[in-house]
């Protein structure tokens, strides 16, 4: 089985948000229920001041935090799905645990005010126990991967379109959204990049380009120190995101 | 000697009538509001997922880890003066402990999924799994033992087992309740090994409040109807020990405190520095719930009085309850991965729903203590005991 990972090469990355929106569209998430999101911030003072931005997928790590802490086992690593982590709305109990256990904070619980009015799960009030119930859906549901959209009281995250990965033919080294052939099993987010700033492969295929690029282009992985060890890496200057700094700090920085 | 027992009068029916009707209203106002609006009435949310709810459980539930470990000293440790406050602690730390798990229960997404997907799925990689492991087992004990104490077998090897079976249940369900936090790497203001120390403190702190402050309130703020052994409890060691824990504790806070202000770690300097220290609410909790009680019972004139005893369980509850909240909101205030991006920390105050949850897990705190006087001999200490010793007298000679 393959073990998938995705590239994202910042140096091509536009920040258009492209990706952001597909994933919605794809997933039907709420707004602000950001599985896939871009980052935008600054770095320094003039003369060296920087605008950037980071693309943030699920990390879905080798060793996933939010996984050990999950009481019931809701959320777990399928080693047979490519290595994906997944939340089983069956099990989970709302507990956010995991929320709290994940570095990158790219967990949701979408049972919370909704960030823009009107709230749009009272436009399209949920049925057969959905939280919400758009007219317009994807048909792919599957609630023990969180593949759907989520009935009330539980955790959503990014599933690395586990919905289309799943389809790809056995043994493909990457899932290249410009082979006509493979271009339906892509994800999401990595179909619609414009500047082809993201890769999807499988990280146990010497011989895929996903391998390739982290060999060749210095690949990190976000928040190393953490031991999470990320299926996610990052080509290109700037891989990063600067600590906070509160606008009003008592320290002045 | 219970006849001096307030509680069991028309006044203890007036304050049953009130924590009904109060638990009643605020149980319906959560449950209307979770209805009809979810969750999304509570203000927490996926920046920072746990909010006073989470903390109230908190509260409760190291405030009945605490009466379990003071209850401990008669019934594990031997120190057979404190016998006249062992029942009364045994009952409040279940009461407390179960108002404490209802709180919870409602702030979850699907609490009773919860019952069958916790034991049937067995994620013993899980602090949490832990928790509710040794909390049920911290519940089971504490209601054998109240049974065994009700039936007047007090000093049986049976008592006993299941008195040292319940100290360790309380340890390590506190132990493990600080090591949800604790173990969070990804959180800097909670990573720390040494949590469960400052829980055990803390929750034995906010139990000796409770237990003040109750038996207070059953005997009518009078200390002089109380039964003797009591009374020699609360002008003997269990004042000093008050003093102690609260000490104890302004020290745990000060050593966090100094040392999250010096850290250049910003998950926890900003922490300290611009979201604790910059709230004037949690500097007044600090200086008036935790400082100023400790000062009080440091004096010895003072700390044997019963009205300085009962203003000081007052202000430990508040105190500790900031304590609590502060703890749990701070460690998510700083948000996670998005630098500066997010402009300023995340802002949170508890909703109506979530404060009238706070208010159900009190009134039925409140509901369950009255019943408990009214039902029960919560004064009683072994018949042996008091039949053939006479209380009181080396614990006032030390006060």
């Amino acid at each position: 089985m393959a073990k998938w990972g995705m590239v994202i090469d910042l140096d091509k990355c536009t920040g258009c948000q492209a990706c952001t929106t597909a994933c919605a569209m794809e997933n039907n998430t709420l707004p602000g229920e950001s599985w896939q999101d871009v980052l935008f911030y600054h770095e320094g003072e003039y003369p060296t001041a920087q605008m950037k931005w980071l693309p943030r997928p699920c990390m879905q790590c080798e060793s996933p935090s939010c996984v050990y802490v999950c009481p019931t086992r809701a959320t777990y690593k399928d080693d047979e799905a490519g290595g994906i982590v997944f939340v089983d709305w069956n099990k989970c109990i709302g507990c956010k645990y995991c929320m709290i256990a994940c570095p990158y904070g790219v967990r949701f619980y979408a049972d919370e005010q909704p960030l823009v009015e009107p709230d749009i799960r009272d436009v399209y009030p949920g049925e057969n126990g959905q939280m919400w119930s758009p007219p317009y859906q994807n048909p792919e549901q599957d609630w023990r991967r969180g593949i759907g959209i989520q009935p009330k009281g539980v955790v959503s995250k990014c599933t690395f379109c586990h919905h289309r990965v799943s389809k790809a033919p056995e043994g493909v080294a990457d899932l290249d959204e410009d082979d006509p052939e493979l271009v339906e099993y892509v994800p999401a987010c990595v179909r619609t990049c414009a500047p082809k700033a993201r890769y999807f492969g499988d990280l146990d295929n010497p011989e895929s380009n996903v391998n390739r690029l982290i060999g060749d282009k210095h690949g990190v992985r976000l928040l190393d120190h953490t031991g999470n060890r990320p299926q996610v890496y990052y080509l290109g200057a700037g891989a990063g995101v600067p600590a906070f700094r509160p606008r009003n700090s008592r320290r002045g920085d | 000697m219970s006849d001096n027992n307030v509680m069991k009068g028309t006044a203890g029916t007036g304050l049953l009538l009130l924590s009904a009707i109060v638990l009643v209203v605020s149980f319906g106002f959560v449950m209307y509001n979770l209805t009809v609006y979810g969750h999304a009435s509570f203000n927490v949310s996926s920046s920072l997922p746990w909010g006073q709810p989470i903390s109230t459980y908190l509260y409760f539930a190291l405030a009945s880890s605490g009466l379990g470990l003071i209850a401990a000293l008669p019934l594990v440790f031997g120190f057979k003066q404190y016998y006249g406050i062992a029942k009364r602690s045994i009952f409040l730390a279940f009461i407390i402990l179960i108002s404490g798990m209802a709180v919870l229960a409602l702030e979850l997404g699907h609490p009773f999924r919860m019952l069958w997907a916790i034991p049937l799925n067995m994620q013993i990689q899980s602090a949490m799994f832990w928790m509710g492991v040794f909390y049920a087992a911290d519940l089971l004990f504490l209601l054998w033992k109240f049974q065994k104490m009700e039936s007047g077998e007090w000093d049986s090897k049976a008592t006993r087992t299941i008195g040292i079976a319940s100290f360790l249940g309380v340890l390590l369900a506190s132990g493990t309740l600080a090591l949800i936090f604790g173990m969070m790497s990804m959180r800097p203001f909670w990573f720390d090994g040494s949590l469960p120390i400052y829980f055990y403190l803390t929750a034995i702190t906010s139990g000796m409040a409770a237990l003040v402050f109750f038996s207070y309130l059953a005997y009518g703020f009078d200390r002089s109807r109380m039964p003797e052994r009591m009374q020699s409890a609360f002008t003997g060691g269990l004042p000093k020990l008050f003093a102690a824990v609260l000490g104890l504790t302004v020290l745990f806070v000060g050593v966090r405190a100094i040392t999250g202000l010096y850290s250049n770690h910003p998950e926890v300097y900003h922490v300290w520095a611009d979201y604790l220290f910059a709230s004037p609410v949690y500097v007044l909790s600090v200086l008036f719930g935790l400082i100023v009680p400790f000062l009080l019972m440091l004096v010895p004139k003072l700390r044997v009085q019963s009205q300085i005893q009962v203003l000081v369980a007052i202000l430990a509850f508040g105190g500790l309850f900031a304590e609590r909240y502060f703890f749990v909101v701070g460690g998510q205030v700083v948000p996670l991965f998005k630098g500066t991006w997010a402009w300023d920390m995340i802002q949170y105050s508890p909703s109506a729903a979530e404060w009238g949850l706070t208010i159900m897990g009190s009134a039925m705190f409140f509901t369950l203590y009255v019943l408990g006087e009214k039902y029960f001999n919560l004064s009683a200490v072994p018949e042996q005991l008091a039949a053939t010793e006479t209380p009181g007298a080396p614990e006032k000679a030390t006060a």
